[in-house]
């Protein structure tokens, strides 16, 4: 049997993705449509003229004339470590309460303008994700807090200090209570601060709120290990991952450690022979479930239903009965039987916020013997490590009639509490209110004062993610607007007037400084920290204790809960995360790995309920007679359940988040006063509206030809070319009119792991932020025009209602037979000596000749200026945004083809840098700006030349094959075939078979 | 046929429009050339009234220009200290220079620095001066008015434009001749003064096309008179003491402030200029503003440079690209730093193939070279003329 791959259900029921000509038609109009603000100029022949005889005339006088004068404004006194024009690193931690990972800032002239991870790293290694990448565009955001303001007027300091001050000590004098609401601290010297505050103000009750928490993880924990903590999960120690609903690999408490260490069990290059097996049971499908071997499609009610049923089938196994426990709705015996064969090296995760489901994981995984050896308590983490009683328990405080003062540090509740009206209402009630936020946000017009804080960029701080991983945010730039410290606020408002840095270096002198077992002097260890921005210290084993009774007690209550109405389920997406980034237009543009959406969220449903209710893709529904939300019909969701992204639907956030999807969490509900993240849909309607989604995933059809390769572990093993056969015969057949081409010292390469690739689209906004790749909006997206020089093609195969996923990173293969080049009338894109296909914007007119010509469609076009342009107004339609732009690469005119250069500018550098160094260049020295932001490693990039690189070993790998090699355009990237780990045979071979 | 007469005619009503355009553009252009340009002269204050008695200005202005005798046989003022722009270099302040230094300074201060100054240059030059009280006192009130009044504007003629326009001039009106007032009595007079016409015209747009975004010759004036003569040839500084990013970064940088002070803490005047233009260094650092010079070589956004390749890896010396810098008392830009001329260069000049290690992986080439099948290594070899070296 051959598989089948497609890409939409529209493709896979008709054979072609869309309604070509209706597409073009639409296409048409919409191009001939656009007002001439869009355009900029009218343009026609008699325009063209026009222009032309002007523009020599006054172009021959201007020559005669004298050029407008530029200046070179030196350094006063230059401090030594700056050279202009050579950009330093520094390493800084990007930290946000609920995310954190450890990052080298490129400095440029004194601006931030990219983000790389810090490899040295041990948690995140190197690591980013598209949010971290995207982070220093926040900083030049026009919509941050600029000013200490009062009541919505603009205030001094002074003012806000000597008027806060006055109000806490009377507020505490009084017997009342000053509330500190902050998200997850796992900053030591915040803490101290904290601490400090709180004995300038013993009423202090610091609150800790996260709009997306964990919640249950830790209470259940509590419970049942005495360690309210998330403990350290060790995927790449585990050889059976079970998860239920939690994306471990997106968004799920700590993505950015998970995904490297599950990707190292599952990685067949240096040698691996074997890898973990990953069973997913799931609501939506998310880029976890679509990397699983096996996918089972729940909903998120039914969760404890299937753990509680695993639960009782495995006690069973080990002697032990468990009764009255309710049937699973799914399938478990498999489960089970997995389970108990990989016990001690298996993991089971949860992501519900039900107590009960976190319960029963841990029941099962001490069951196992999985804690201790896959699951480590002795250095538990402590992002998001918060209860979401707490809040509910604030709230109340709040309620209590006695005098109150609020502090919110970068929290908003009003928008992201489920019960934000009860909020609003209770924050009237307070004396005191205060915002300390480095961005506009909803709650701000509920709050008395504004006390703006510094970006993380402007910032000294210090964190420690995980037990004894600490790291160092140092500032890159001076604050841009009148911001402080949040932390000096609360040191001034005790009266100490240190400076954040001094208590900082107080705080480790003190605390951390003595816990080292470093042999220098304090001084030497923190210029040694603040250079390497991480420390380790050496982490203290910890003994805990399971206590069955907690599982015992829960288990009688598991009821199946009412299947008559469907189910809302919600989660967080891979751009925008908890709303916090949303003003952000690099991840309002960044495609959703599995929908490819852009500019908003969306109801998804499975393509069965879809057709059930005669809902098409785009048909607007109302939920709960609350929201209007188009339906994307996803394949692989749970068939009653319809899944919706948080984060989205800001209303005052700034003109990019403001009305861009709908928010989702004033639909969530609590129980037990834990957010919880499915709710039945009450009502439904469809409003008859069909609206066009800024999808991608239309984009760049390639005629049905299967483009990924697969193959299953067991087939690999046996023929580790399995997934790949037709390479060689196509590569024998092959006859050309060019002649083979001849490479000396240098030839760019790149190697592409399926196996490794999670979909995340941390590439994307690295590719984004290294090389000035414009935001070109929701309208520009649905008309296909999205400017990305990488993108994740995404496919499915078999069954819709739970196909199988791949994703495939695809740029500029730079074929050594380009067919791009050969067709350019004017010889603006040719190949270089190193084997880059080279573009020179100057020199191109617009024919697109190349892009039509490309089989990989990966080239773009400048359809309109996207700078300076009122009708693109996101980031560079500012002088504050543009701060963001690389100097080294070209901003494109309006009129040109782009399109990846294997980030030709750090190859040059690099190169530089060897020749200046007078050495050869090793390929470890060089990564291209997509490999450097991947947290799994997935692309490697080198010199294909030099037998030692990295990419040429992968080249000689059997796994590896190139997109449509039938072409024999000769790619310089190589992919290597996609193995999954499926225990039964349910996957067809299909190595390489295409032309159906 | 009809179609193409229908065509035709279009295409004359365009290039009638294009041709109206064109004179449209040009007068336009010529009007207000002098708003559009930037002028590279030190930025004129704004009008207001004076504050002093016109008469003194008026006595002041006539003293400077040595109309009124001081007493003995001593040059004028202006002989030094120019009041209108001049093309030629003058190592001495300019008199608006001096205004805006002055600017508020009393008479017995300004009668201090004119009769017994401090510097030697300057007492040299001032020697034999006298100056009644009264007599500072009209030179002070026309410095203080010429700060505020700015410097008078040069009325430059635009030949080259007056030429072209003419030209056209011209072609227009032997066209008109021809057809309407037939004044000339053979048509092949008008026919000649077309051609001739025409052509220089076509020369003039071809070439001032092919100069525009170029600026060869540029050598405008810097807000501190720093000569590389006196610098980089008499007392042989080397190039990379001051502009060391070059060896570095792709800038090669203009110093700053505090580089220079490494000598000029103890270097307080100059043999040319006095102390006048060390003093503008000191004045920097004491009010926190740094020195804005003029950039001279510029080359296009698109257009990716670095200096370090070419000084560091490449041991191009400096003057090939800026010419005999060492030379000259005011910069100017020898190479018309166009796309040719470094194509030019990258096709002729040799690697430092031996010598660097990092051309050890280009083994092809080494082989050809041990073989003797070539001599040496150029840069377009390696690849100096593809696209992307200096365009991405």
């Amino acid at each position: 049997m051959e598989t089948k791959y497609w890409r939409s259900i529209n493709e896979l029921q008709n054979g072609k993705p869309i309604d070509h000509e209706k597409e073009e038609s639409q296409h048409k109009k919409a191009v001939f449509s656009l007002s001439n603000k869009e355009l900029n100029t009218p343009s026609s022949r008699r325009n063209f003229l026009k222009f032309m005889g002007f523009s020599i005339s006054a172009a021959s006088l201007a020559a005669a004339c004298e050029r407008p004068v530029q200046k070179a404004i030196p350094f006063l006194i230059k401090p030594e470590e700056i050279i202009p024009g050579k950009s330093s690193f520094y390493a800084s931690t990007y930290m946000d309460g609920s995310d954190y990972c450890s990052i080298l800032v490129k400095v440029r002239d004194g601006r931030p303008i990219k983000i790389e991870g810090n490899e040295l790293s041990p948690i995140t290694k190197g690591g980013t994700s598209a949010r971290v990448q995207a982070s220093v565009l926040s900083l030049y955001d026009s919509a941050r807090m600029q000013e200490p303001m009062k009541e919505g007027k603009q205030i001094t300091w002074e003012q806000l200090d000597k008027e806060v001050v006055a109000k806490l000590q009377e507020i505490d004098k009084a017997g009342g209570t000053i509330n500190l609401v902050t998200k997850t601290v796992y900053s030591p010297s915040t803490q101290a601060a904290i601490d400090q505050f709180k004995r300038t103000y013993p009423s202090l009750n610091h609150v800790t709120y996260e709009p997306i928490s964990a919640s249950a993880v830790i209470e259940a924990n509590g419970r049942s290990f005495g360690s309210l903590t998330v403990p350290d999960y060790k995927f790449e120690e585990a050889d059976l991952v079970v998860g239920f609903n939690a994306d471990f690999l997106g968004t799920w408490i700590f993505p950015l450690n998970y995904a490297p260490r599950y990707i190292q069990r599952r990685k067949l290059t240096e040698g691996q022979k074997s890898m973990s097996h990953h069973i997913q049971f799931e609501t939506t499908l998310t880029i976890t479930g679509s990397k699983a071997d096996k996918r089972v499609p729940i909903r998120a009610a039914d969760e404890k239903l299937v753990l509680a049923a695993t639960y009782a089938k495995l006690a069973a196994k080990f002697g032990s009965s468990v009764s009255n426990v309710p049937a699973s709705p799914v399938e478990v015996d498999f489960l089970v039987e997995e389970l108990y064969n990989n016990q001690k090296k298996s993991i089971v995760v949860s992501g519900s916020n039900e107590l009960e489901c976190q319960l029963l994981v841990n029941a099962i995984n001490q069951l196992l013997g999985n804690v201790g050896t896959t699951i480590d308590f002795s250095a538990p983490l402590h992002i998001r490590k918060n209860k979401d009683s707490d809040f509910a328990a604030f709230l109340d405080v709040l309620n209590s009639g006695k005098p109150q003062a609020v502090i919110l540090y970068q929290v908003n509740p009003v928008y992201d509490y489920p019960d934000s009206n009860r909020f609003v209402e209770l924050l009237k009630k307070a004396n005191l209110s205060v915002g300390i936020f480095d961005h506009d946000n909803e709650t701000v017009t509920s709050l008395q004062y504004i006390a703006p804080a510094h970006h993380f960029l402007e910032s000294w701080n210090d964190a420690e993610p995980r037990t004894g991983s600490l790291s160092i945010a140092q500032p890159v730039i001076q604050n841009i607007f009148n911001t402080r410290h949040f932390q000096e606020n609360l040191l001034k408002w005790s009266g100490n007037n240190q400076t954040y840095y001094d208590f900082i270096k107080a705080t480790w002198l003190t605390g951390i400084y003595p816990k080292s077992d470093s042999l220098a002097s304090f001084e030497t260890f923190w210029t040694k920290a603040v250079q390497d921005g991480v420390v380790q210290l050496k982490a203290s084993p910890v003994s805990i204790s399971y206590d069955s009774g907690a599982v015992t007690e829960i288990l009688p209550a598991i009821k199946p809960a009412s299947k008559e109405m469907l189910e809302l389920h919600f989660y967080e997406s891979i751009s925008i995360g908890n709303g916090a980034q949303a003003n952000n237009p690099w991840l309002q543009e960044l495609p959703d790995p599995i929908s490819k959406v852009t500019w908003e969220n969306y109801a998804a449903v499975s393509p069965k309920l879809a057709q059930e209710k005669g809902w098409k893709e785009g048909s607007v529904i109302t939920i709960n007679k609350k929201i209007n939300l188009p339906v994307v019909i996803q394949p692989g969701q749970n068939y009653d359940t319809i899944s919706i992204a948080l984060g989205y639907g800001h209303t005052s956030m700034g003109k990019v988040a403001n009305g861009t999807g709908v928010n989702a969490y004033q639909l969530q509900k609590l129980a037990n006063s834990r957010v919880m993240y499915f709710a039945p849909v009450e009502s439904y309607t469809a409003t008859g509206e069909v609206v066009k989604l800024a999808q991608t995933q239309e984009h760049d059809y390639m005629e049905g030809r299967p483009i990924v390769r697969e193959t299953t572990l067991k087939n690999y093993l046996k023929d580790p070319a399995s997934g790949s056969k037709h390479q060689h015969e196509f590569d024998k057949q092959y006859r050309s009119l060019y002649d083979e081409p001849k490479y000396d010292g240098y030839h760019w390469g790149m190697s592409i792991d399926l196996n490794s690739c999670i979909g995340c689209g941390a590439c994307i906004i690295g590719c984004q932020s290294e090389n000035n790749i414009p935001v070109v909006g929701k309208k520009q997206v649905a008309l296909r025009r999205v400017m990305h020089w990488i993108r994740i093609d995404r496919y499915y195969s078999e069954n819709p209602e739970n196909p199988r996923v791949f994703f495939q990173p695809m740029t500029c293969q730079h074929c050594d037979h380009a067919p791009c080049e050969n067709v350019c009338p004017v010889s603006a894109t040719n190949h270089s000596n190193e084997g880059l296909s080279q573009m020179a914007y100057n020199r191109c007119v617009g024919t697109k000749y190349c892009i039509n010509n490309c089989p990989y469609k990966v080239r773009k076009f400048n359809w309109y200026r996207y700078t300076t342009n009122k009708a693109f107004d996101f980031n560079m339609n500012e002088d504050l945004g543009r701060l963001v732009l690389n100097p080294d690469v070209t901003v494109r005119e309006r009129g040109v083809v782009e399109k990846c250069t294997f980030c030709v500018q750090r190859i040059q550098e690099k190169k530089l840098n060897a020749k200046l160094e007078n050495k050869p260049l090793k390929d470890i020295d060089l990564l291209t700006a997509c490999a450097q932001a991947c947290p799994t490693r997935a692309i490697k990039f080198g010199n294909t030349l030099d037998k030692e690189s990295i990419v040429s070993r992968l080249e000689k790998d059997p796994r590896n094959y190139h997109v449509l090699e039938e072409l024999h355009t000769l790619p310089s990237i190589g992919y290597l075939t996609l193995v999954r780990n499926m225990k039964d045979d349910e996957m067809a071979p299909v190595g390489g078979d295409h032309h159906s | 046929m009809l179609y193409c007469s229908d065509k035709c005619g279009f295409i004359f009503k365009e290039l009638r429009t294009a041709i109206k355009l064109l004179q449209l553009g040009f007068i336009f252009v010529f009007l207000f050339h002098s708003s559009i340009y930037a002028d590279d002269s030190i930025q004129t204050k704004p009008k207001s009234a004076t504050t002093h008695d016109h008469d003194a200005i008026k006595k002041g202005e006539r003293l400077f220009y040595n109309l009124i005798n001081s007493g003995r046989d001593v040059q004028a003022c202006v002989a030094c200290h120019n009041v209108e722009k001049s093309e030629k270099f003058n190592w001495n302040p300019s008199a608006y220079e001096i205004a805006l230094a002055g600017q508020g300074r009393s008479d017995a201060d300004l009668k201090n620095i004119l009769l017994s100054p401090v510097g030697k240059k300057i007492s040299e030059a001032h020697k034999g001066y006298v100056l009644s009280d009264e007599q500072v006192g009209q030179i002070n009130a026309y410095l203080q008015n010429f700060a505020k009044e700015g410097p008078p504007k040069s009325g430059k003629l635009m030949t080259k434009a007056l030429i072209y326009v003419g030209l056209i001039l011209l072609v227009l009106l032997a066209i008109a001749d021809a057809i309407y007032t037939k004044f000339l009595r053979f048509k092949v007079i008008n026919l000649l003064v077309v051609l001739v016409a025409g052509l220089l015209i076509i020369k003039t747009t071809a070439h001032e096309a092919i100069a525009l975004g170029r600026s060869q010759n540029y050598e405008p004036d810097q807000p501190i008179k720093f000569s590389h003569a006196v610098h980089a040839k008499q007392n042989k500084i080397d190039c990379l003491y001051c502009h060391s990013s070059a060896e570095y970064s792709k800038t090669a940088g203009i110093p700053s402030a505090n580089v220079c002070l490494n000598c000029h803490t103890l270097v307080r005047e100059g043999t040319r200029t006095g102390r006048f233009e060390i003093n503008k260094i000191h004045a920097a650092i004491e009010n926190h503003k740094p020195i804005e010079w003029i950039k001279i070589h510029n080359l296009p956004d698109y257009t990716y440079f670095n200096h370090s390749q070419h000084v560091s890896a490449g041991k191009i010396s400096c003057q090939t690209c800026h010419g005999p810098v060492e030379e000259m008392d005011r910069v100017k830009q020898i190479s018309d730093l166009s796309m040719g001329w470094c194509i030019n260069c990258h096709r002729t000049t040799e690697v430092q193939f031996m010598n660097n290690a990092f051309y050890d992986k280009y083994e092809q080439l080494h082989k050809d070279l041990k073989e003797g099948k070539i001599d040496r290594v150029t840069a377009d070899k390696i690849g100096s003329t593809d696209c992307m070296k200096c365009h991405y």
